[in-house]
């Protein structure tokens, strides 16, 4: 056992078969029309990969969600450092952040439409709503633990205020500033397919929900496969350049949680 | 309550305050029509209304029991797994792999799987509550489980607990606070998850009442769901904490 998961990336893929392998066995056992066995989704793989139209539906899914995520890090990055180091300002923000906090973003998909119609600006805004939490919310941890010595020290040798938060405390929060990246990019994926699947225009989502409508089957199943995978790669390759940048430190949670 | 905490606090309420002003700002300057965005007001008025309207009272306790059955299972499944996968390697080499594939998957993407072999009924909502509620709760005690003391362990076993007894009675009780943390985080993601479950496809609940006053573009009707849903949260969380507070007196005041 020991040599096998020493093999990076070993352990995923035999968990992912073992899955797949439950998932065919269970389907044969109980035999019933809506859960078809594993092998029939991975054969509707290719035919959704290569057809246009879901193609540009999922690449458009990916498009808004980029958008949103850069959008909610350039604004909750700054607020939650500000947090961190101004008890004014994080006596300004919190409960106003603590009532936020537990409201379901993507239900926010029916009013956000009616001011701002079924188009790319309701989707993103709900996605940059669902990403800025988790990071104001790391940020403003990160920077409250940064050591107040060293900013004594850049303050006695002259540094102004502005100068310290850009180059002394982002630099020592971001370990912690990274976490809530990865968080908010998985919450990202979650409130994307969710915003699609109950505002049902365009997307991933509603590709879900119209085979599901249709009957077909396969392609529901194939198009979890794809989400799935989209989740999983998107956290594996965020990992790595977490590695890559801030290899000092290390991370406190090792898998992110987080729902919309 | 120090004079620095009530300043704190008025400061706090100022930005909710500017909210409010601001709603009410833009309905009375009629920028936006009522049909809209209705007057806080009205909105609050309708919701006070509601809460002694026996169908919403109905609609909001088949939301609660769907959140209270999906948590119970993410809560017993998490526990049992996050303890045997401190307790034993051989679950641990399962379990590992498994949750680096399963935790960042979107499991909204699986409620449809859930709706095709549950059904559209409550099973499927549970299913998916319990999907999203469970990872917090296996991470925290995991973790929590894992950094306990070696030495509280040895010193149980030296005087005759079995192992199995040393991990219920020292290990799970040492780390009550780890796990407690994870069951509240996860709490409030059971709240929003059964809402947008009910939101996608449902015939109750209260996110079934904000998807059909938003076919019949009765905004009112819109925030009112949304607001409850928001103020259960936060009541759960204020009781979940109570609770936390009280099971863990006598445990030394964490960061």
């Amino acid at each position: 056992m020991k040599q096998l998961s020493a093999i990076p990336g070993l352990p995923p893929l035999l968990a992912t078969a073992g899955l797949l392998a439950a998932w065919e066995i269970a389907a044969r056992a109980f035999d019933i029309s809506g859960l078809p066995p594993a092998h029939e989704a991975l054969r509707e793989l290719p035919t959704i990969l290569t057809d246009k139209e879901s193609l540009l539906n999922i690449l458009d899914s990916i498009r808004r969600m980029a958008i949103g995520f850069a959008l909610a890090l350039c604004f909750a990055a700054p607020v939650g450092l500000m947090m961190g180091r101004s008890r004014f300002v994080a006596a300004f923000f919190n409960p106003l952040l603590m009532i936020i906090y537990p409201v379901p973003k993507a239900a926010l998909m029916p009013i956000i439409m009616l001011w701002l119609g079924v188009g790319d600006a309701s989707k993103t805004l709900v996605i940059f709503l669902g990403v800025s939490l988790p990071v104001i919310y790391h940020s403003y941890q990160g920077a409250r633990a940064v050591e107040e010595k060293m900013l004594w020290s850049a303050a006695a040798m002259g540094m102004g205020r502005a100068a310290r938060l850009a180059r002394i405390v982002f630099p020592a929060a971001l370990p912690e500033i990274v976490v809530g990246i990865r968080t908010g990019l998985v919450l990202a994926l979650i409130t994307m397919v969710t915003s699609e699947m109950i505002a049902r225009k365009q997307g991933v989502g509603d590709i879900l929900f119209n085979a599901l409508a249709m009957a077909q089957y396969d392609t529901v199943y194939a198009t979890i496969i794809i989400i799935g995978a989209l989740g999983f790669i998107i956290d594996v390759g965020f990992e790595r350049l977490r590695a890559h940048m801030v290899a000092w430190a290390e991370p406190a949670h090792e898998i992110a949680v987080g729902s919309a | 309550m120090t004079a620095r905490r009530t300043a704190e606090l008025a400061v706090g309420i100022l930005p909710i305050a500017l909210v409010l002003a601001l709603w009410q700002g833009i309905v009375a300057s009629g920028i936006a029509p009522p049909v809209l965005l209705p007057a806080p007001g009205a909105v609050f008025a309708r919701l006070v209304e509601q809460v002694g309207n026996s169908q919403f009272l109905q609609n909001a306790a088949i939301t609660l029991y769907r959140l209270f059955a999906g948590f119970s299972i993410a809560a017993v499944v998490g526990v049992t797994l996050g303890l045997a996968a401190t307790g034993s390697k051989a679950v641990e080499s399962i379990v590992k792999p498994l949750v680096r594939v399963l935790a960042p998957l979107p499991k909204v993407a699986l409620y449809p799987a859930m709706i095709l072999t549950l059904g559209f009924d409550d099973a499927s909502k549970i299913a998916l509550v319990a999907a999203d509620a469970v990872f917090p709760i296996l991470l925290a005690t995991w973790q929590g489980t894992a950094a306990v003391e070696p030495k509280l362990v040895w010193s149980a076993r030296a005087a005759g607990t079995t192992p199995r007894a040393a991990l219920f009675k020292i290990v799970l009780m040492a780390a009550l606070p780890s796990v407690l943390t994870g069951c509240r985080i996860s709490l409030i993601i059971s709240c929003i998850v059964v809402f947008l479950a009910e939101m996608i496809t449902s015939s109750d609940g209260l996110g079934y009442l904000m998807v059909r006053a938003a076919r019949n573009f009765e905004t009112v009707d819109m925030f009112v769901p949304l607001i409850s849903i928001s103020i259960l949260g936060l009541t759960l969380n204020a009781a979940f904490n109570a609770l936390r507070g009280w099971l863990l007196r006598g445990f030394a005041e964490e960061g």
